[in-house]
């Protein structure tokens, strides 16, 4: 099964039968999904339904032990450089280098990214008005709030224009008024021509922002389909029904 | 590129670190202390020495004991200052971002290992520069000084290796420093019972570091010691980089 699509556009990225086992058992089977420029993605799930695995596969910090990842058309695990031009990773809980500055946090990813000079500057202001970090710019990442730890992470994200945008739970310690804020970066990003796949467990979220919706559980796609933002019942419907109806083997 | 951005990017984190400061400045006072009294002995001693025609100088009685004490805080040092540069990204959660950023494991390895290489060259350079001090008024022996500078680099690139591979194989920082100093200090004294027991050749004798960096120190440069520290080089980063690489397998 794989989400309905435009055949007559190329998929940023496709996952083609994608398994990963993680501490012995199955995180991800046999995945299959398609992503074009400018779709949002919503992945949702409980704890333990394999999300995070799937996200890090695309974004390239973990390899599946079978299937295959293309992006743009290209093997990722036969390029996994392509990620440094192509991807941008938000993970969970936004991991940083407590002793730099914010500031220095972005030209670090920048130079990574093969940033630098005129262009890294400009990336990097661009990034900061972009989110409001500019109070922040000088503050070591040490001493960030979740929230603020969340926007660092998503500017880096961003900074060098990836063509696929990879959230796992962005809107985690976020208040309410930065979720909003959150929510028109990710139409922005699309109407921009980005490919966005985002996890969460909150189905508001999903209704908000995505195109798309694939519902993963116990490592397996369970639901598959387009978002109506009028029919967030008939989506939670769907998602309790495949949670209660199947116990996960990892909650266990 | 991604090499020298990482390379970039642990020297900033190192600068910006108390305990690279800290260790430099607690031991730089120890080692001028240290030349301090050699050179008390050194000038105490002046008179007998110059009835010898070809007596010890200043190269075998200060440099050189300064760089072997050098040598001793490394292995204190090394550890302490490599044990976070992989166990620490891997606790952090910051790692998979370098590797999603598309770097290879090597050259994360390698960035890492060139950048405290770089700060504890200059770490020996700072204590070279005092025996140098007085190179315009004593003679210096320069080729003895070469080598033993060479040899203490050459074991500072080797202990680091030890460090960053530990620190790839540890999950906690502090781990991998105790980890780096029991293998340096066993690597040194291997041939301990060999020695012993009077044997002087063998393998055992060519595995100890001692047999490779003394020879140095006395001025004796051999392409043999030269090509041990890098295979040690090689064969520690090349674990370090497989274990990165067994990181992205395994997740």
């Amino acid at each position: 099964m794989t989400l309905p699509t435009d055949p007559s556009v190329k998929p940023i990225l496709q996952l083609d039968h994608v398994s990963r086992r993680r501490a012995g058992r199955p995180a991800v089977r046999e995945l299959t999904l398609n992503l074009q420029r400018g779709q949002v993605l919503g992945l949702l799930g409980v704890n333990g339904a394999g999300k995070s695995t799937t996200l890090s596969m695309i974004a390239g910090a973990m390899r599946p032990d079978s299937g295959s990842i293309q992006l743009d058309g290209s093997d990722f695990l036969e390029q996994p450089e392509l990620s440094r031009r192509l991807v941008g990773w938000l993970p969970e809980r936004a991991p940083m280098w407590p002793e730099l500055t914010v500031s220095e946090h972005l030209d670090a990813h920048g130079h990574l990214r093969h940033l630098r000079g005129a262009a890294l500057k400009q990336a990097r202001e661009t990034i900061i008005e972009r989110l409001e970090l500019q109070p922040l710019a000088r503050r070591l990442a040490g001493v960030l709030s979740q929230g603020q730890r969340q926007r660092l992470g998503l500017a880096c994200a961003l900074l060098h224009r990836p063509a696929l945008l990879v959230l796992d739970e962005p809107a985690n310690a976020l208040d309410p008024i930065q979720v909003a804020a959150l929510r028109v970066l990710i139409r922005e990003q699309a109407a921009a021509g980005t490919a966005v796949i985002l996890s969460t467990h909150l189905l508001a979220e999903v209704t908000a922002v995505c195109d798309r919706v694939a519902i993963l559980h116990d490592g397996s796609l369970r639901h598959e389909g387009p978002v109506h933002a009028d029919d967030h019942a008939a989506l939670e419907r769907s998602f309790f029904e495949i949670a209660m109806n199947h116990p996960t083997a990892n909650a266990a | 590129m991604s090499l020298f951005a990482v390379t970039r990017l642990e020297w900033r984190r190192l600068l910006v670190r108390p305990l690279a400061w800290v260790l430099a400045a607690l031991t730089q006072a120890w080692l001028a202390w240290t030349f301090t009294l050699l050179l008390g002995g050194f000038l105490a001693s002046q008179i007998q020495r110059a009835a010898l025609p070809d007596g010890p100088g200043l190269t075998d009685l200060v440099a050189v004991p300064l760089l072997g004490q050098l040598a001793q805080l490394a292995f204190l040092v090394v550890p302490l200052l490599s044990m976070s540069l992989i166990a620490g990204e891997r606790r952090n959660g910051t790692l998979p971002l370098m590797l999603a950023a598309g770097v290879p494991a090597s050259r994360i390895v390698l960035g890492k290992y060139l950048a405290l290489l770089g700060w504890l060259l200059l770490w020996l350079l700072l204590t070279l520069a005092m025996p140098l001090a007085l190179s315009h008024a004593t003679h210096l022996d320069w080729g003895k000084l070469a080598a033993a500078s060479l040899g203490v680099a050459l074991m500072l690139a080797a202990l680091t290796a030890l460090g960053v591979a530990c620190s790839s194989f540890a999950s906690h920082p502090a781990i991998a420093a105790a980890a780096a100093l029991i293998l340096a200090l066993a690597l040194w004294s291997v041939n301990l019972g060999a020695q012993m027991a009077g044997i002087n050749g063998g393998a055992i004798n060519w595995l100890a570091m001692s047999t490779h960096v003394q020879p140095l120190l006395r001025g004796l440069f051999s392409t043999a010691d030269v090509v041990w520290f890098v295979l040690l080089i090689v064969l520690a980063l090349a674990l370090a980089t497989r274990r990165l690489n067994a990181d992205r397998e395994r997740g």
